[in-house]
């Protein structure tokens, strides 16, 4: 519970060198893009980097893309973090386009690869990740922590009182 | 209609006045630009609070540019960019809703630190106006009126107080502040117990702390947190006399003949600019914006901005000096069940330098405060993401997120010290840089001084020693010259002179007679503490002053 505050980005990316230009300045229009589906890649991405554990659910179960479905179509959600998700799944699949066809195994090992090897790897992934943490820890309203699976698996004890409504709203769902 | 005072804000600095001046009688408006939540609107809710910030202004509706020293030159980026905030909470009661309440009072040296430590370069350091003994009975009525919470330990600068005892008994403690009590005592060192803006009793319609956990950055569902909302405002919603306009943006005060005659405002909601009329006009939108919006009230005779003519508006901004610092704990330094304990205080402090001995002379030091990483799930478990800057995941990272919130606990520090004012902190405007109403955004010069560092850093080497004996593991230090954004005064100095300051000794303009400005804008230094409770007393101070002298305006 601090009393002082830091200054930082909403989204904490892992190269301070990309940090601010990253989101910015991404391309408007990729050049030679396959057309992808954001959602399913993102739900193969997201199961590989949380796959199921003896107790820990796994990003499908406790509902991860679910989630980021539901929450970047809110105003609060900035629009640069959903232009860098499409613009680093865009060029997964550019580079890897049979990435939703390979095995679990074959899916984290490519990860890996284009984490070390591409320009915006670690920093999409560790976005990608931020994402899927909150799905896994956030109030269930959101459409994420399905059936409360991660607080349950992490013995969280969720603050009280619980949101009711999403977003600070009123009760009856009108922004106050 | 007119009303005989309309305040600018809702927070801590426009609250106490606010409540003085209801309480005389005078027909008080409030313009706040948020609208208005109650305990019941409250959750703990980590997504809305501290990811998507619905509390503060939106990036399309509001930023501000910051310039920071990059390479020797000053470079100026937009928080839209930067994705950064120095909005703190604007609802009704503003950031005071969504304080930890940590309160300690300035010391009577802290009045006086020019003549007390003389000069120092590159600083503007200059007394107050005013001294200890005219805030005390204000320190102390903040303690009875807001709730102040804790039990006295005595100190070799301790501050003077007109009562024995603070008004509410302490708060409940977690174990662990008794393994700091007993290292200090190894340590020589004087274990503070933190007051704090806490009620741990009921009062009126207020209920005590019932230990949710997460307090800091929250709003507070019971009404012990001492905002300005739940103290305040809400028991006067009733009477006549007072009104608060909710989403109420004022861009501009305009003035005539010298006086102020109007608040020009947009409702945020419909778009609507409307306008009040009122007698005597008070500006309290925390530091950062009350300067802002003086330099946007330009006007013939004002063309710098209101009560302006001699530049100081927005001179001499204010953040609080020092830093942050942390150790680990697991269960081989306390049974784990105990350690995992949740929603008990910490409540520790040292004050032992708040005044040091540096090469044979007194210099002015500042605090350490002990208290607990936030209880927030997702922000413990994101930063696990990375090992050695590497970002991690599978197996891997849920272990080491499940051992981190099952496991561990994280006892922090934070210091304060001084923020020497200097020429490279103030607050400008710039017609180039305009929010989505039209109006020019504050721009943020963010240069500190250098000795505010080495203050930090000496402090910090307490800290770190306190945790060493305790036996933590990890422990590390950040102490820069970062500002906080939620820590701002200065910006309107008070002073005798108007050439040199803003506001009187009472925090009325100079230039314009029926003007006040009540937050922290006042301070031309800041002690080295967090300033609320500095702003609520002053604004206490200055809502008597208007009191007794109200003829003069109405
Ligand atoms: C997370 C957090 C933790 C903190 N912890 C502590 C602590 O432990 N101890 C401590 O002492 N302090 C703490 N603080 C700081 C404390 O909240 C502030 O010092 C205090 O609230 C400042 O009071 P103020 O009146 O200057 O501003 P605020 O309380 O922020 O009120 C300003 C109000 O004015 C409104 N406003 C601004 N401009 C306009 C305009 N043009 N038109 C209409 N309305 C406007 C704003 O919307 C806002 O509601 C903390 C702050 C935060 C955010
Ligand atoms: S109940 Fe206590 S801990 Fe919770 S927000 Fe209120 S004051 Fe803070």
């Amino acid at each position: 519970m601090p009393s002082r505050k830091t200054i930082t980005r909403r989204v904490f990316i892992a190269s301070a060198v990309l940090a601010g230009t990253a989101l910015a300045l991404l391309p408007q229009g990729a050049k030679t893009a396959i057309k992808i589906d954001l959602f399913k890649t993102l739900e193969a991405v997201q199961e590989v980097l949380f796959p199921r554990g003896l107790a820990a659910p796994s990003a499908i179960e406790f509902g991860a893309t679910a989630y980021l479905a539901n929450v970047s179509t809110h105003s609060s959600f900035l629009a640069s973090d959903l232009r860098f998700l499409k613009h680093g799944a865009q060029e997964l699949m550019n580079e890897y386009n049979n990435f939703l066809t390979l095995n679990p195994q074959e899916q984290d090992e490519t990860l890996r690869e284009f984490v070390n090897e591409h320009e915006v790897g670690e920093n999409w992934v560790s976005f990608v990740l931020y994402f899927t943490i909150e799905a896994l820890l956030s109030d269930p309203i959101y459409g994420g922590n399905k059936n409360e699976s991660g607080w349950r698996w992490l013995n969280h004890k969720a603050g009280l009182p619980q949101p009711k409504v999403p977003y600070a709203q009123n009760l009856k769902g009108e922004v106050i | 209609m007119t009303y005989d005072v309309c305040i600018v804000g809702t927070g801590a600095g426009a609250s106490g006045v606010a409540h003085k001046l209801v309480e005389a009688g005078m027909n008080v408006v409030m313009l706040e630009r948020g609208g208005f939540y109650k305990e019941e609107d409250f959750s703990k809710d980590e997504i809305a609070y501290c990811k998507r910030e619905i509390v503060t202004p939106s990036f399309e509706d509001a930023y501000h540019t910051i310039e920071s020293l990059r390479n020797g030159k000053w470079t100026k980026k937009s928080t839209r960019d930067t994705e950064s905030t120095y909005f703190n909470g604007n609802i009704v009661g503003g950031s005071s809703n969504f304080m930890s309440g940590y309160f300690h009072r300035m010391k009577p040296k802290d009045f006086k630190l020019k003549s007390t430590y003389g000069p120092i370069e590159g600083a503007n350091v200059i007394d107050w106006v005013s001294d200890y003994n005219e805030f005390e009975p204000y320190f102390e009525e903040v303690e009875r009126l807001v709730g102040v919470s804790g039990e006295i330990t005595h100190f070799k600068y301790h501050e003077p107080r007109s009562t024995k005892n603070f008004p509410y008994p302490a708060l409940d403690e977690h174990p662990i502040s008794t393994k700091i009590d007993d290292a200090c005592k190894k340590l020589g060192y004087v274990p503070y117990k933190t007051p704090r803006a806490i009620l741990s009793k009921a009062k009126g319609e207020r209920s005590d702390c019932y230990y949710s956990n997460y307090c800091g950055s929250y709003g507070c569902s019971s009404g012990a947190k001492g905002s300005s909302r739940a103290s305040l405002l809400q028991p006067m919603l009733k009477k006549k006399n007072f009104n608060i306009i909710t989403h109420a943006f004022v861009k501009k005060l305009i003035e005539q003949k010298g006086k102020v005659v109007e608040a020009l405002y947009v409702d945020t909601k419909t778009k609507e600019e409307k306008n009040v009329q009122a007698k005597l006009f008070i500006v309290a939108g925390q530091a950062v914006e009350s300067s802002r919006l003086l330099l946007n009230s330009k006007s013939k005779t004002f063309p710098n901005g209101l009560a302006n003519n001699t530049g100081q508006v927005g001179k001499n901004l204010l953040f609080s000096g020092g830093g942050i610092g942390s150790g680990q704990f697991d269960e081989n330094s306390m049974a784990l069940k105990e350690l995992m304990k949740e929603g008990l205080f910490v409540n520790r402090s040292l004050c032992d330098w708040y005044f040091y001995e540096e090469d044979g002379k007194e210099v002015k030091g500042g605090i350490v405060d002990f208290l607990f990483e936030h209880a927030n799930p997702m922000t413990k478990a994101t930063k696990q993401r990375f090992e050695n800057g590497k970002v991690l995941w599978g197996k891997e990272l849920q272990d080491k997120i499940y051992h981190k919130l099952n496991k561990t606990k994280q006892l922090n520090f934070e210091i304060f010290n001084d923020w020497l004012p200097t020429d490279n902190c103030f607050v400008s405007v710039d017609e180039k840089y305009k929010d989505a109403y039209g109006v020019p955004v504050a721009n943020i010069r963010t240069g500190a001084h250098e000795r505010d560092v080495e203050v930090g850093r000496f402090l910090a080497k307490k800290a770190e020693n306190v945790l060493k004996e305790m036996g933590a593991k990890d422990i590390n230090s950040s102490i820069s010259s970062a500002p906080p954004p939620n820590l701002q005064a200065g910006g309107c100095r008070f002073g005798d002179d108007p050439k040199t300051s803003v506001l009187n000794k009472y925090c009325q303009a100079h230039e314009v007679g029926n003007l006040f400005v009540t937050d922290g804008s006042f301070m031309p230094t800041g002690g080295s503490v967090t300033y609320t409770w500095t702003i609520y007393a002053n604004s206490f101070r200055v809502g008597d002053y208007i009191v007794q002298n109200q003829k003069v305006w109405l």
